[in-house]
């Protein structure tokens, strides 16, 4: 682990020095006896923080699946489904459901088929050999219900807890509540596909939250990040002059304003983008990576998305040891509402390896009891699917009442199923929880108390994490 | 400090009030004010609502007795033998509410759910009105106005307090620190070298109100005090989520403001037209224009959203955001639960909503009006057509292609053979082509579909509201439907408890705020239960010279802009959690004269500017001991200095290089953004949107950012770096952090090399001697001469640079590459490649290295420091 600089270098400002001084005396003696003084946005945005209890996670790896990945396809086999497929039904038009749902609607089967994998047997597809052989790290969840069946609003309450956007995502809530231990890279990393996920970049917007905490996407073609080198044609040599001569003109500057604390800050900012400018390449370089490595991530596969989605968990796996608090890996394209046996046998084919690799390597390394790895999508799919212009090809619509989310690494319980769905994949039934008890469980298992992650913004102080939530203890080891 | 305050309010004032409410409450209000509160907001989200665990549901008195799986909860009379109190106790291994010791209610409140079940558990209907026990300090805000001071200036007010602090105020600015600070406070720009050396010459007594009044009476002041508002009603051209679809002439809206600035409009005018000009003024084009605020939060439906729920995301924002707007009060908090902190009943809430029941969206015709830039209307439509006849054609190819297909794989060899419906059928919908051609044809098709339906922000329309709707006006897509007029009635609304929609409580009607009756003597006026009228009477309640709250916000909000903080810090929070102001007397002060002065924001600005605290230098001898004393700054004994904001950045680049194109209004403008960020797919209902194109011209693309096309799932990465307003929620002040990201955007990006380089180009045009060039670089970016040192230091830059790009040729210019994107189709799962279309119209390039000598390269490593120097970028 690099020693730690400070990458965020903006003083507390003054209303910040304020907001945690000015409340009079009993407020003086309280705030000596409270950690979460620390937790302040300037200097120190991003110097590590105690978390509220033991953390039995240090890093999450959060592999979000957009689109709605179906839990029926993939971790939660539906036999039923067999004797209703191609069943018509008519589905009554409600107040409360979205038209798609409604209307004439037929049972659709799974294509594919399951295999029993680890000690406990549990049930996955066929098309996962690798996922197979590391379930006993995983805690599969099928208690898990969302609100909104329409993708950004989910994608928006899965990253964030709120279905409207402009809300801070869940790695700036856990970069503000813990800090990161580099400082020379973003506590938060986003690695995005080449195309965003629907609601774009407010997926992991850092909200009302300083900007320190705000996600920074490493974009997968050019440069990581944006503007990181300088056009073409401008030498290091010419980077470096031009650099020593903008120190110069602030110091001539700072001379006339010596009180103004923010110009050293700013000065200082300037460095540290280029300290980051010399570290990221080293990084993101995977070819310092052994090729038994990066095989086994599927790199280099005649597959491209495998390809692709292997570079992206390795780059997490990197990117955690090198002490990044929050990766999110964005996997896109789960939303088959037609001929779901090509559109998720593609996607479940490309992910077979690059995540299990990421299980295996994390453990091989000796980082799974401190990385929390989740793989969620924004909802799960329904046991049936509408009728579309005559069409009844094998596809299912959006369900937010069932899905398949899952869970390894730090502090859960391994190799075991938690909560299930009714007899056709439609319903949550057992050890159901909102996304916001999913929230407050993934703080917990990183030291922090959702109901005490607050920050305070227009006038009041604001829970991060939806308000009322509770862990799901049933996932915790 | 959040635990701070959590700490305070859950130790101190529920101590408090249940110590109190234990010696003096009868058990009904103890129920109503102390435990109701609890039950809905730690217990109902569980046992209650939609999901009731264990069976329990927690929100009638009949269903705590009715009980759940373990029996009934409550034993009225007998409090030891009741389950809740055995839950909350966490006895018997149960413990409620669940999350351990942090989650355990306090033994305050574990006492007073004894004390009332032993009383018996009475449930009082939630029609009696709570009894508000509030300090008077922490409902200030609707408390009428202190009567005006004839006698007293700003002035007055801010050395009195800094007196009894004993403390000085500073000096006043030189006049070249404060013609910058003012020009750049009123206008978002630097001074002219021109003004700068007009002011230092005048010696009239009248100087400085000279340039406040020039500044004031100069169209780039609505630029940038209308971007401030626009911060605050959340101004977008877009939908958001995710289509993110284009909003058509919601420009005019944005215009709207800037006019509406520039021409001093009184502000309870602005008021009126803005929460029900189609109500009050139905003739007046602006008035409908106007009413585009009500409409300003991101806004979608789809076949996956549902109606309802997307109908209750427009009335709860538009609630939330009307209040916060013009009576800064926070009511997010009250849609689930009675507001915590202030005496805004969740019944307050929902009569709030129910005065939006009826407001519909609308398109209204509205002529253009000859204060509306409609210049690049034409044009842009012309160019919006011919991208659409050019996709067009490619479609046509792509059935030619499904018509080949299939005449081959039926051995067929002339068309008139091919059956006719098989034959329509290819042609119509390109079955037939194998699955990756179809995917680049249905693009194609929806690419023409989007730019079709872009012809519209070229019509002559409002985007604009109606109570009830208009007939044959279905503005909410194609997937909502309104009834016609006469059939239509506006849907009933009721309270919501945990604003779930889905378990609706008590009916309400519409109504207004309660609490500015209740403590401010200000009354509230019946609203009808109409369709039409509703937000008449909101308006005119909020545009009352007599409401407590409406001047004092807009008051705050200027005093924010223009010393960097409001005399109350939460702007849009005057509830009890917000700040309490600094100087209470010289708010009241200047909303009683805002109000006097006829709701003039212009001679708001004039009596602010023109008082010595706003003169003031930037420092003081001893700092050191003032900042411990006043670290923030409250008292002003000083000016705090400040970064500037994203979009004056910019601007402020596009001005000193001489790029800046000054043109007002009309649709929004595409800057030149990252390349990447420009190139970078973009989602459309499952599919790919058309390319980002910046504007062609740089006429247009280099115009003030203000004029930028905002779209919410793409914001310019420089405008974001630097702390722009998300365009989602409400911005009530800017934040301004320093973050490296900002160093690659502003130091590393195509946008500032070239802007150096123009800056480089127009010194290299004035002078050929290098003093002089960096003289004149100093004045355009500072207002000022450089030192000796800082001249030497510069040319020795210059000089040493110039010798180093006299060896280096510099790079080629790059040629434009086609833009392909890889995509993986959602319902085959295959990938295919789509070759995105170029602009219709030449992009006018911009100055280019390869075009100029070395010593202007070099200049041109000067400028790109000097855009990227302190002292550009903060105003002291």
């Amino acid at each position: 682990m690099r020693k730690p600089s400070s990458m965020i270098v903006a003083r507390p400002s003054r209303r910040d020095v304020l907001y945690r001084g000015g409340m009079g005396l009993g407020a003086i003696a309280l705030s000596s006896l409270l950690a979460d003084e620390a937790r302040a946005t300037g200097s120190d945005a991003l110097t590590p923080k105690p978390p509220h209890h033991p953390a039995k996670a240090k890093h999450c790896i959060f592999l979000l699946m957009e689109g709605g990945p179906s839990h029926i396809d993939t971790f939660d086999p539906k036999p039923k489904l067999e004797q209703l497929h191609m069943t018509r039904f008519q589905k009554e038009r409600s107040k409360f459901e979205a038209s798609m749902n409604t209307g004439e609607r037929y049972y659709v089967k799974s294509p594919f088929t399951f295999r029993r994998a680890g000690k406990m047997g549990i049930e996955i597809n066929s098309m996962l050999p690798n996922l197979a052989g590391v379930v006993d790290d995983i805690c599969f969840y099928r208690g898990l219900k969302a609100d909104s069946v329409n993708h950004p609003t989910a994608l928006y309450h899965l990253n964030t807890g709120n279905q409207f956007g402009g809300d801070p995502a869940v790695g700036s809530w856990v970069s503000y509540g813990l800090g990161t231990t580099n400082q020379n890279l973003p506590a938060f990393i986003v690695l995005p596909d080449v195309a965003y996920p629907q609601g774009g970049a407010a997926n992991w917007s850092s909200g009302y939250l300083p900007a320190h905490y705000q996600g920074t996407p490493l974009r997968p073609e050019g440069a990581p990040v944006l503007d990181m080198t300088p056009p073409p044609g401008v030498s290091s040599d010419r980077q470096r002059a031009n650099l020593d001569f903008l120190r110069q003109l602030n110091g001539f500057h700072q001379q006339r304003h010596p009180d103004h604390a923010e110009l050293a800050a700013r000065l200082e900012s300037y460095e540290l983008a280029f300290r980051m400018q010399a570290e990221m390449p080293d990084v993101v370089d995977l070819s310092k990576e052994s090729k038994e490595t990066t095989e086994m991530y599927g790199i280099g596969s005649r597959n491209k998305d495998e390809d692709a989605l292997g570079r992206r968990c390795l780059l997490a796996r990197r990117l955690v040891e090198h002490g990044v608090r929050f990766v999110q890996v964005v996997a896109m394209g789960w939303d088959s509402h037609d001929y779901i046996d090509k559109a998720h046998g593609a996607r479940i084919t490309a992910m077979d390896k690059p995540v299990s690799a990421l299980l295996k390597d994390l453990k091989r390394t000796g980082l799974l009891d401190e990385t929390l790895v989740v793989w969620a999508g924004e909802f799960g799919r329904s046991p049936d699917n509408g009728i579309r212009r005559g069409s009844t090809a094998w596809g299912r619509d959006h369900n937010a009442n069932a899905m398949s989310v899952w869970m390894a690494g730090g502090g859960v319980k391994a190799g075991q199923i938690v909560g299930a769905t009714d007899e056709i994949g439609g319903s949550a039934v057992e050890e159901v929880h909102p996304i916001r008890d999913f929230h407050a469980t993934l703080l917990h298992l990183m030291g922090l108390d959702d109901a005490k992650l607050r920050f305070f913004h227009a006038g009041r102080e604001k829970q991060l994490s939806q308000v009322g939530a509770q862990v799901i203890r049933a996932l915790i080891a | 400090m959040s635990i701070l305050r959590i700490c305070l309010y859950c130790v101190v004032s529920l101590l408090l009030t249940v110590g109190m409410a234990l010696a003096s409450q009868t058990p009904e209000q103890l129920f109503s004010e102390t435990l109701l509160p609890v039950l809905e907001r730690d217990c109902q989200g569980c046992h209650g609502g939609t999901q009731a665990l264990s069976k329990l549901d927690l929100r009638t008195r009949e269903s705590l007795l009715a009980g759940g799986a373990r029996g009934p909860a409550i034993a009225p009379g007998k409090s030891e033998s009741s389950l809740l109190v055995h839950a909350i106790e966490g006895r018997n291994k149960l413990q409620m509410p669940p999350g351990g010791e942090s989650k355990k209610l306090s033994p305050e409140l574990i006492a007073a759910f004894r004390i009332w079940i032993d009383a018996g558990a009475p449930w009082p209907s939630k029609n009696v009105a709570r009894k508000w026990d509030y300090k008077p300090e922490d409902l200030w805000a609707f408390q009428p106005l202190r009567p005006f001071e004839k006698d007293r200036h700003i002035d007055d007010f801010i050395l009195e307090k800094l007196q009894q602090r004993r403390l000085s105020a500073s000096a006043q600015a030189d006049r070249r620190t404060l013609i910058r600070r003012v020009t750049i406070d009123l206008t978002g720009l630097p001074p002219k070298p021109e003004e700068v050396r007009a002011f230092l010459a005048d010696t009239s007594a009248t100087a400085w109100e000279k340039v406040v009044d020039r500044l004031l009476a100069s169209p780039r002041y609505g630029e940038h005090w209308g971007r401030h508002w626009l911060d605050v009603t959340r101004y977008a051209d877009t939908n958001g989520y995710s289509n993110d679809f284009e909003r058509p002439n919601a420009w005019r809206y944005r215009d709207y403001v800037i006019r509406s600035f520039n021409a001093d409009k009184p502000y309870d005018r602005f008021i009126l037209e803005q929460i029900a000009g189609d109500e009050l003024f139905p003739g007046d084009p602006e008035a409908l224009i106007a009413t585009g605020f009500l409409r300003s939060g991101p806004w979608e439906h789809t076949a996956m959203s549902v109606e309802a729920v997307t109908r209750q995301l427009f009335l709860d924002d538009v609630t939330h955001n009307t209040t916060a707007t013009f009576l800064g009060l926070t009511l997010g908090c009250a849609r689930c639960h009675d507001h915590k902190f202030d005496p805004i009943p969740t019944r307050d809430y929902y009569r709030m909503q129910a005065v939006f029941a009826s407001t519909e969206f609308a398109r209204p015709k509205v002529p253009f009006l000859s204060s509306e830039n409609t210049s690049d209307v034409a044009g842009d439509a012309t160019r919006m057509v011919e991208l659409q006849r050019r996709t067009e054609e490619r479609i046509r190819d792509y059935r030619q292609r499904a018509v080949t297909q299939l005449m081959k794989a039926r051995g067929i060899s002339r068309i008139e053979d091919v059956p006719k419906a098989e034959l329509n059928q290819a042609m119509n919908t390109g079955a037939g082509l194998d699955p990756a051609t179809f995917e680049e044809y249905k693009l194609f098709q929806k690419h023409s579909q989007l730019y079709k339906e872009s012809l519209d922000r070229f019509e002559a329309k409002a985007f604009a509201v109606s109570s009830g709707p208009v007939d044959g006006s279905t503005d909410g897509g194609n997937v909502l439907r309104y009834p016609n007029r006469a059939a239509y009635k506006p849907a009933a609304v009721h309270i919501l408890p945990g604003g779930n929609i889905q378990s609706p409580a008590d009916r309400v009607t519409p109504g207004l705020l309660s609490a500015p009756a209740t403590t401010g003597k200000f009354p509230a006026p019946e609203v009808p239960d109409s369709v039409e009228g509703r937000r008449t009477v909101l308006a005119k309640w909020i545009a009352d010279p007599g409401n407590p709250l409406t001047a004092r916000v807009m008051v705050n909000r200027i005093w924010q802009y223009h010393f960097g903080r409001g005399i109350a810090a939460d702007t849009s929070n005057f509830g009890k959690m917000g700040h309490k102001p600094s100087h209470p007397e010289l708010l009241d002060h200047l909303a009683q004269s805002f109000i006097a002065n006829g709701w003039s924001v212009k001679q708001l600005h004039r009596t602010i500017l023109l008082s010595n605290t706003y003169r003031r230098g930037s420092t003081q001898a001893d700092m050191k001991s003032l900042s411990a004393t006043d670290p923030e700054n409250q008292l002003l004994a000083y000016f705090s200095p400040r970064r500037v904001e994203a979009e004056t950045l910019r601007d402020s680049i596009l001005a000193v290089s001489g790029e800046l194109s000054l043109e007002s209004g009309g649709p929004g403008v595409f800057p030149q953004i990252n390349e990447d960020v420009a190139r970078q797919p973009q989602h459309r209902m499952g599919s790919l949107a058309p390319a980002y194109h910046a504007s062609p011209l740089k006429r247009q693309r280099n115009r003030r950012t203000i004029y930028t096309f905002q779209q919410r799932s793409l914001i310019d990465p420089v405008i974001d770096v630097f702390n722009g307003p998300g365009l989602d929620l409400s911005c009530e002040r800017r934040d301004a952090s320093t973050v490296p990201t900002q160093a690659f955007a502003l130091f590393n990006s195509a946008f500032s090399h070239d802007m150096a380089l123009a800056f480089a180009a127009r010194l290299a045009t004035s002078s050929r001697d290098i003093d002089t060039q960096i003289n004149q670089a100093f004045e355009l970016a500072y207002g000022r001469a450089p030192s000796k040192e800082e001249l030497d230091a510069s040319r020795q830059h210059v000089q040493r640079l110039t010798a180093v790009h006299e060896k280096t040729p510099p790079p080629e210019r790059p040629s434009k590459k086609p833009l392909i994107h890889k995509i993986t189709s959602e319902l085959t799962g295959e990938s295919f490649q789509f070759t995105q279309q170029e602009d219709t119209v030449p992009y006018e390039e911009n100055l280019h290295p390869s075009q100029v000598s070395p010593a202007v390269r070099a200049l041109a490593d000067f400028t790109l420091a000097i855009l990227n120097s302190n002292e550009f970028v903060y105003v002291y």
